[in-house]
């Protein structure tokens, strides 16, 4: 019912928007929507965050076209590494996307020279070493040029089926060489491999959610129907990457909508915070998923770490890029299914360099290029300055986010967490208020209202003190009047 | 044609606060109670209910504005005051209850006097609560809701001249009896609107075809 309600409340948005911001939208110019959740969980749509800046194909770099790309990454020099996947190639494209530095379709596996099969993640190490997921090949390579410095295959581990087949689809790397594996069919989590390529554990698995209604309908079939049943098995990881401070940050599709994004401490235990909504995953609002391929919640395919604790996450449902903060804050949301320049059709990896950020689509063959905008930018900055403790500095940047977009709840939070620092309660007030952030809402209402009863402790004591004399002096006054009256009434 | 505003009726009204055993028996024997005073005191209410959803404090008010709508609030009060004054009604008729409909539903409407009693003062007092006071406003609304249920409770119980126990086991069956009341309202309606489809069909096939 609520979200029946919901939707009719979002259509008559949608109808107001469209009769009168058709202009302001036609002005971005861009081919997708870009919107954001506020605190009641209604779209609020914004300025574009995110602007198409062309594409990057096989020909545009002068090689043959891609086949089926599955991952990309940008090493630390900036150069970028495409997984070319049906292609058995990993290319490396300069830092301006503009040619293709080297093809390696073969390398030197000590002495022998080797190729890969069908290789589907690719990352590269602080150290600058290549770290090839070479799916069909059952095998992680890693490259130094064009020379194999390490092989990691075949994980030999009691807690690993025997007839287990590592077929391994994303990696990624942290600052003290681990690797961390997403594995197709491995559903007990992430796996851990040492510097030197020795299996150590699982990391992070997903909890499986079982509810109520399930236990009890399976409590009451029978074991050939409970066998063709569909099992509860945990979710299977779809991306993976490393933060700074080494933390791993992943993602998964959730049937649910309300996670997809992982922040994995070096014990593997989920640390994300999810704000004010409670939810990373994606769209909080969509219909339920019965209508069509476009409903139902967000399919979450790969997750960017992009510093200062934002990061983005890739839907390959309705090809959108949502971005958080460290507070689980949705940002920006921007990014749309289509044939148009800036749309997607499979878009399956996420990467940034620089200001841009770009997706790989496995459909279009292509790299898309994405440059942040005004907006966009002013709001990766002033979650940077906030991130890094200069909340004070990001004031500014606020403001001008306010005077783009004056419905964005953060930038209202962040103005009002300034002023309340400043002491200026009032302002705070407004500021919060329109960020409905009760928390600090509240800090600042009491001192402002504490204030006020101090400025006025002399008025209001002298007034309790005026009234408790008047009201004994009535009642002395009504005493004696009785008493005469007794009097009276005795004569 | 007697004064329905009379101010003895007024008087009984306030005295339902203080002493509201007494007072219902007055209305159930010696027509002390009025029933366009019982509806007023419903849509106050109704209106109290509206203004707590958008003028309570930020603190305490977790109501989306937009989903308010008094004329909405007030519908809905006044199907669910008169539902349960039917089902009581109806519970009672059959279960030796000696209150007339006219009776449940002035003692059912003057019941609600305390509830808008303590809104307007917690309306105003969440104005001034910082989080965790919010205590404050939950103990001022909540002691309304008791006071209401307690006064619908001797309410029922005096006008019928009832035992208590036979009082909570009659509400018991009236809120059964609403339930009931609602599924064949809307059993009617689907029926009616299948005979309406009916005869739809026959007139568009007779238009269509003939």
């Amino acid at each position: 019912m609520k979200r029946f309600a919901r939707l009719a409340a979002l259509t008559a948005a949608s109808a107001a928007l469209l009769s009168c911001a058709v202009p302001a939208l036609a002005a971005a110019d861009v081919p997708y929507d870009s919107y954001t959740f506020n605190y009641r969980e209604y779209i609020e749509f914004t300025p574009a965050p995110y602007v198409p800046a062309g594409t990057v194909s096989g020909q545009t770099l002068g090689i043959t076209p891609f086949r089926n790309p599955q991952s990309f990454c940008v090493a630390p020099d900036g150069l970028i590494y495409v997984a070319d996947t049906d292609n058995d190639r990993i290319v490396v494209v300069n830092q301006e996307l503009t040619g293709a530095v080297a093809v390696i379709e073969t390398f030197d596996n000590g002495g022998t020279p080797d190729t890969f099969r069908k290789p589907y993640g690719v990352t590269v190490s602080e150290k600058n070493l290549l770290y090839v997921a070479d799916t069909e090949n059952k095998r992680i390579v890693v490259l130094d040029g064009d020379r194999a410095v390490r092989i990691i295959a075949d994980p030999k581990s009691e807690i690993l089926p025997a007839e287990y087949e590592f077929s391994p689809l994303k990696v990624a790397v942290d600052y003290a060489d681990r690797v961390y594996v997403v594995a197709r069919n491995m559903f007990q989590g992430i796996m851990v491999f040492t510097a030197d390529g020795e299996f150590l554990s699982f990391f992070g698995t997903i909890p499986v959610s079982v509810s109520l209604w399930q236990r009890i309908w399976r409590s009451l079939s029978t074991k050939e129907q409970r066998k063709l049943q569909q099992l509860f098995i945990p979710t299977e990881f779809t991306g993976v990457d490393v933060d700074d401070a080494g933390f791993v940050y992943a993602s998964c599709i959730d049937p649910q909508g309300t996670q997809a994004a992982f922040r994995l401490n070096p014990k593997g235990v989920d640390v994300i915070r999810k704000g004010e909504n409670n939810n990373v995953g994606g769209d909080v609002f969509f219909l339920p998923a019965v209508a069509g391929e476009f409903d139902g919640p967000s399919k979450i395919v790969d997750i960017l770490y992009r510093g200062k604790g934002i990061y983005s996450m890739l839907d390959s449902k309705r090809g959108r890029v949502f971005t958080y903060d460290y507070e689980g804050n949705l940002l920006y949301i921007f990014g749309g299914m289509g044939t148009q320049a800036g749309t997607f059709k499979a878009p399956c990896a996420l990467a940034s360099t620089g200001d841009k950020l770009l997706v790989l689509d496995s459909g279009r063959l292509e790299i898309m290029i994405f440059t942040e905008t005004e907006y966009g930018s002013l709001i990766n900055t002033a979650v940077g300055l906030r991130q890094d403790g200069d909340e004070g500095l990001a004031v500014d940047l606020w403001r001008q986010v306010l005077t783009l977009n004056e419905n964005l709840e953060l930038a209202n939070i962040g103005i009002g967490k300034a002023y309340l620092t400043e002491g200026n309660n009032k302002e705070a007030m407004k500021h919060l208020k329109l960020g409905m952030n009760r928390t600090y809402y509240s800090i600042a209402f009491k001192r402002y209202r504490n204030n006020i009863l101090k400025a006025n402790l002399g008025y209001i004591l002298t007034g309790v003190i005026v009234a408790a004399l008047a009201l004994y002096v009535r009642s002395l006054v009504r005493q004696k009047g009785t008493e005469k009256g007794d009097l009276l009434a005795d004569d | 044609m007697t004064k329905i505003f009379t101010r003895d009726k007024f008087q009984h009204l306030v005295r339902v606060l203080n002493h509201p055993a007494d007072t219902f028996y007055e209305i159930r024997h010696r027509e002390k109670g009025s029933v366009p005073l019982a509806l007023i005191i419903v849509f106050l209410f109704s209106l109290c209910y509206t203004c707590n959803r958008i003028f309570a404090g930020f603190i305490v008010n977790l109501t989306d504005p937009r989903s308010v709508n008094g004329l909405t609030d007030l519908q809905s009060i006044f199907l669910l005051y008169l539902l349960f004054c039917i089902g009581n009604w109806s519970i009672t008729c059959l279960m030796e209850g000696e209150g007339r409909f006219k009776d449940i539903m002035t003692v059912t409407g003057y019941a609600f006097l305390p509830l808008i009693i303590t809104y307007i003062p917690a309306i105003l007092i969440s104005n001034v609560l910082a989080a965790n006071e919010e205590v404050f406003y939950v103990l001022i609304i909540g002691l309304g809701v008791a006071w209401t249920a307690l006064l619908i409770l001797t309410g029922i119980m005096t006008v019928h001249n009832y035992t208590l126990v036979k009082t909570i086991f009659t509400l018991i069956l009236t809120l059964i009896a609403m339930f009931i009341i609602i599924f064949l309202v809307l059993l009617l309606f689907d029926m009616l609107n299948q005979v309406f489809t009916f005869f739809e069909s026959i007139y568009n096939d007779l238009m269509l075809r003939g």
